[in-house]
């Protein structure tokens, strides 16, 4: 049976998809995952999800943020100082980056 | 004995004890090593692959550490493993034996009856008076909880099924007296008691390793090949390794495992470690 593996590098951040692991049921499972995922990479906590209980949509089955134009709702519409605060100026970073990315998909 | 960190103080016999106690830890941990990595890209899967050699790199690691104390006694790496005579290695004969070829039942099962006793052999040098033999104890014992763990859950697997079981059944039978030459004591015992190195003795710790796993693997449907009423010594094998007289394979697997050493030379192989040169 096949378990997909999230990986947590320290308490707090999100545990990221990094591969998967082949085992019997969940315990075997966590057993491997700590050797295959989180031996070499700093861990601090690892989850197993068993592939078919993930559920999944993707592009053929959905037009993922919309089709028309919704330009106004993107962060970086508003003019906002918002060097008060690291976390949102970070997003808007992130939210300019998307957009460029978007752009070049046209 | 009062602790202390400098072996400098210790009388003759007494160093002798220690270092006695240092060899018996790191050869078991070494040829065990030794034999795992045998089923690099022969496991079951690859995952079990993995572990398995995983297991393989804890216990060359654990070797390092009672090694590297032996180094501190004056002895040199090529004096400790490369160019000792193999007579006089003092690990069990349980961890010399080979493979019974592609059966997995016989890995997990040495692991299982290894890692319990290594477990309570730990426990017992937890308060040794000796930095060098107290100190690694932790860091040890916390990569134990899973090698303990990882032969536990696949023995309980492997035991699902007859067939399973049978082949447990019959590791059990092969293995268990080899496992008892772990508790023999060598010949520097007597002052090993004496210097209070161990909170329990090697006798209490095969009591309490057989109240662990003669209990375990009844659970999982698997006899031991003694009767309640027999003595459990008389399946203790004629030679147990720990006074350096071994089985006939391990004479075979020493000139295997120092064939590569001896083929580079000794500044070869310091290069490839990455040493200086002398």
């Amino acid at each position: 049976m096949r378990y997909e593996v999230f990986r947590q590098d320290k308490p707090g951040a999100y545990h990221t998809h990094c591969g998967d692991v082949h085992a019997p049921d969940r315990e075997m499972a966590l057993l491997f995952a700590q050797i295959q995922h989180g031996r070499r990479m700093q861990t601090n906590s690892l989850w197993v999800v068993p592939k078919e209980e993930i559920g999944e949509v993707d592009t053929d089955e959905a037009a993922f943020g919309g089709t028309t134009d919704k330009a106004y709702r993107w962060a970086t519409t508003y003019n906002v100082d918002a060097s008060f605060a690291e976390e949102i100026e970070a997003s808007e970073r992130e939210q300019a980056a998307e957009e460029r990315k978007r752009g070049s998909d046209d | 004995m009062a602790a202390t960190d400098d072996v400098a103080d210790l009388a003759p016999d007494e160093r002798a004890a220690l270092e006695a106690l240092l060899f018996r830890m790191a050869d078991d941990e070494f040829v065990l090593a030794e034999r795992y990595t045998e089923w690099q890209v022969r496991a079951p899967t690859l995952e079990s692959d993995l572990a398995l050699a995983n297991i393989a790199q804890d216990e060359l690691g654990h070797a390092r550490l009672w090694y590297d104390a032996l180094q501190g006694l004056g002895y040199s790496e090529p004096e400790l493993v490369w160019e000792r005579n193999p007579a006089d290695f003092r690990h069990s004969i349980l961890v010399e034996l080979p493979f019974t070829g592609g059966d997995w039942a016989d890995p997990i099962v040495r692991s299982y009856l290894y890692d319990e006793a290594e477990h309570l052999r730990l426990q017992a040098l937890e308060d040794a008076p000796v930095r060098a033999l107290a100190d690694p104890i932790g860091k040890v014992q916390r990569e134990e909880e899973y090698h303990r763990e990882h032969a536990q859950s696949w023995l309980e697997r492997l035991c699902d099924d007859a067939e399973g079981r049978e082949a447990v059944e019959a590791a059990v039978g092969r293995l268990f007296g080899p496992a008892l030459t772990l508790f023999v004591p060598g010949e520097h015992e007597a002052t090993v008691e004496r210097m209070g190195l161990r909170s329990e003795s090697l006798a209490d710790q095969r009591e309490q390793w057989l109240d662990v796993v003669v209990p375990f693997l009844g659970s999982l449907g698997v006899e031991v090949p003694f009767g309640p009423e027999e003595d459990v010594d008389d399946l203790l094998p004629e030679r147990v390794g720990r006074d350096g007289n071994h089985t006939d394979d391990w004479p075979a697997l020493h000139e295997e495992l120092t064939r590569t050493y001896r083929e580079l030379g000794r500044s070869d192989a310091r290069r490839l470690r990455g040493e200086r040169r002398e």
